[in-house]
């Protein structure tokens, strides 16, 4: 393999206080892929994606960012390179949406530096990119949910890292505005030449938009493949819990994953 | 409300009121001077000699300080409601006025048998509200993290425990600490060059440090996980503005004692005023700190009351904190009223 991976996590094990929950885990990401990490609550999900950003560091193991020990990165040196939309993030109410996203540029700019015409391109492009370009001018409280997580998404875009990772980008929102976020980071993917990791709940969207599945249950990887090879009957049995039937629409091409019970 | 344009205007004219209410308050007093007589005297061309010592001497260092105190009020009230992520925050929450107030009620009740105790009190003042505010941090932090809602929870405690601890002290004190409480409520009465040379470092210092703290309090007003995913180290982000507002509000404090609700009312009407960009909360805090302490002390000037103290007649300006608090609290509720609904 020639390209070096955006990042990688070896023998990563993480925790908060007595609580180990991530134990020895290696992953490795590729390059313009979109990898969805699924699981059931509580089975370590959110710490993968927080242990790749450094916003929890590691008892043991290393994370490597472009094959270099993530500890040798200052704060703002990771956010050049990891851009992460955290799962409910908060902005003051009255912010607009243009505040929010040159915001994006801090680890560029650090706490005095000037945004520049690096940095106006680099805001007036991810507004572009997410379709507020119109809407830059307007407060985050008074956009629907749909608009409020593009603007995050345009925050994290401005940050012109090349690697993204988003924790459930799509909770709270509406079918439609699912849709619209996950083609969003799709599009990315495929324009930019991003790296996308995503943590999902729903398995229809990480069948469908995820280049590669990452099931992760008690902290460890438990499989990991293309979408068709790991979301199986038996694993969602055994991970889940849950009797469920896998299909692919024949008209749409897509895949579903229609849990019906407990299967007791 | 928030377009540009409309935010520029407003600056320009909150900063008009402020040159205005400068000029007026400098020819208020027991002689009326007129603004232009102000402005001449102030150029160094005084139509009559005794304008350059009136307004130069005895009425500037009143006026300057109404400008200083308000902005750092202002300014420490705006940096204070970012870092404790709440629009009551104001800066008594740092622990510096009962800190200050503390020292001097000691300081007094106990004279230390120096000749002329009076002078010293301002320095003394600026030390206890110091270490109010040192000790409002550290309390607050547990493992070397601080939490909003930790940091005020611990301020208000921490105000009160200073606050009976005062009470006590002047209960049990054999001599009259009157002149406590113009510190208690925050006055400008009789303030001199001295003054002014008091507060000036710390303005000086404080109130650039606290404008260049915009891009961090803009980071801190977002969730922490984002603050920290966009590389902001938060820790040592929230001391260093806590730290910042509790430097203006000790320099405000130790010339004009503790005065309220500016610091409070300020940061609120910028940020209905701006939005919630600190780049703007911030400059526009500090103004309108100065528009309102330079209009309250105007009226506090011109309402004068004779205290009942047997041995004199003679009448005093109501100290300013007083005004502030009867005319400040309507304007407060009809601003909270219309932005908050």
């Amino acid at each position: 393999m020639n390209h070096v991976e955006p990042i990688r996590l070896a023998q990563v094990s993480a925790g908060y206080g007595q609580r180990v929950v991530l134990d020895g885990l290696d992953l490795g990401l590729q390059q313009g892929t979109i990898t969805a990490i699924v699981g059931p609550n509580g089975s370590g999900k959110s710490t993968v994606i927080r242990a790749m950003a450094r916003l929890l560091p590691t008892r043991s193991g290393v994370v490597l960012l472009d094959g270099q020990d993530i500890r040798s990165f200052g704060p703002r040196g990771i956010a050049r390179l990891v851009s992460v939309l955290p799962q409910s993030p908060s902005s003051p109410p009255g912010l607009t949406v243009r505040e929010l996203v040159e915001l994006g540029r801090f680890p560029h700019t650090g706490l005095f530096g000037r945004l520049g015409v690096e940095g106006v391109l680099a805001v007036e492009s991810a507004l572009t990119l997410t379709g507020l370009a119109d809407f830059a001018q307007r407060p985050l409280d008074e956009l629907s949910g749909g608009e409020r997580q593009r603007a995050w998404v345009a925050l994290a875009l401005a940050q012109g890292a090349s690697t993204l990772l988003l924790d459930e980008p799509t909770t709270f929102l509406d079918v439609r505005h699912q849709f619209e976020v996950l083609d969003l980071v799709a599009s990315l993917c495929t324009s930019r030449d991003m790296t996308v990791v995503m943590v999902l709940h729903d398995l229809v969207h990480a069948a469908n938009y995820a280049d590669r599945v990452v099931v992760v249950d008690d902290g460890r990887i438990v499989a990991d493949g293309a979408p068709a090879e790991v979301l199986t009957v038996e694993l969602m049995q055994t991970v889940f819990g849950v009797a469920a039937r896998i299909f692919t629409d024949a008209e749409s091409g897509r895949m579903f994953c229609l849990p019906i019970g407990t299967g007791s | 409300m928030r377009s540009a344009r409309s935010f520029a205007a407003l600056t320009l004219l909150a900063a008009v009121a402020a040159v205005v209410l400068f000029v007026l308050h400098l020819g208020l007093g027991t002689v009326w001077i007129p603004p232009d007589r102000v402005v001449l005297a102030l150029l160094d061309r005084p139509t009559d000699p005794t304008d350059l010592t009136i307004v130069r001497e005895l009425r500037l260092p009143r006026a300057i300080l109404g400008l200083l105190v308000g902005c750092m009020l202002g300014l420490s009230g705006a940096l204070l409601q970012v870092v404790m992520r709440n629009r009551l925050a104001e800066p008594g929450l740092t622990g510096v006025s009962t800190g200050g107030i503390f020292a001097a009620v000691l300081f007094l009740a106990g004279t230390w048998g120096l000749p002329s105790p009076g002078q010293l009190l301002p320095f003394v003042v600026l030390v206890g509200a110091l270490a109010g505010g040192a000790l409002v941090l550290f309390a607050s932090s547990f493992r070397g993290r601080i939490d909003p809602l930790r940091l005020i929870l611990t301020a208000v405690i921490v105000n009160a425990v200073l606050g009976s601890l005062t009470s006590i002290v002047m209960l049990n004190s054999q001599q009259a600490l009157g002149g406590i409480l113009s510190w208690l409520i925050g006055s400008l009465n009789g303030r001199v060059w001295d003054d002014v040379w008091l507060a000036l470092p710390w303005a000086a210092a404080g109130i650039p440090a606290g404008l260049l703290a915009a891009r961090a309090a803009n980071l801190l007003q977002l969730d922490d996980e984002s603050g920290r995913a966009l590389g902001l180290p938060l820790q040592p982000a929230r001391v260093a503005l806590f730290g910042l507002a509790a430097v203006l509000a000790a320099g405000a404090v130790s010339v004009s004692g503790a005065i309220a609700f500016v610091g409070l009312m300020a940061p609120n009407a910028a940020r209905v005023i701006a939005g919630a960009d600190a780049r703007r909360v911030l400059p526009l805090a500090a103004l309108i700190g100065c528009v309102l302490l330079l209009a309250a002390d105007l009226v506090a000037q011109s309402l004068s009351i004779r205290p009942p103290i047997p041995s004199s007649s003679a009448r005093v300006g109501l100290p300013v904190g007083a005004v502030l608090a009867v005319f400040g609290a309507p304007l407060l509720i009809t601003l909270i009223r219309r932005s908050i609904r």
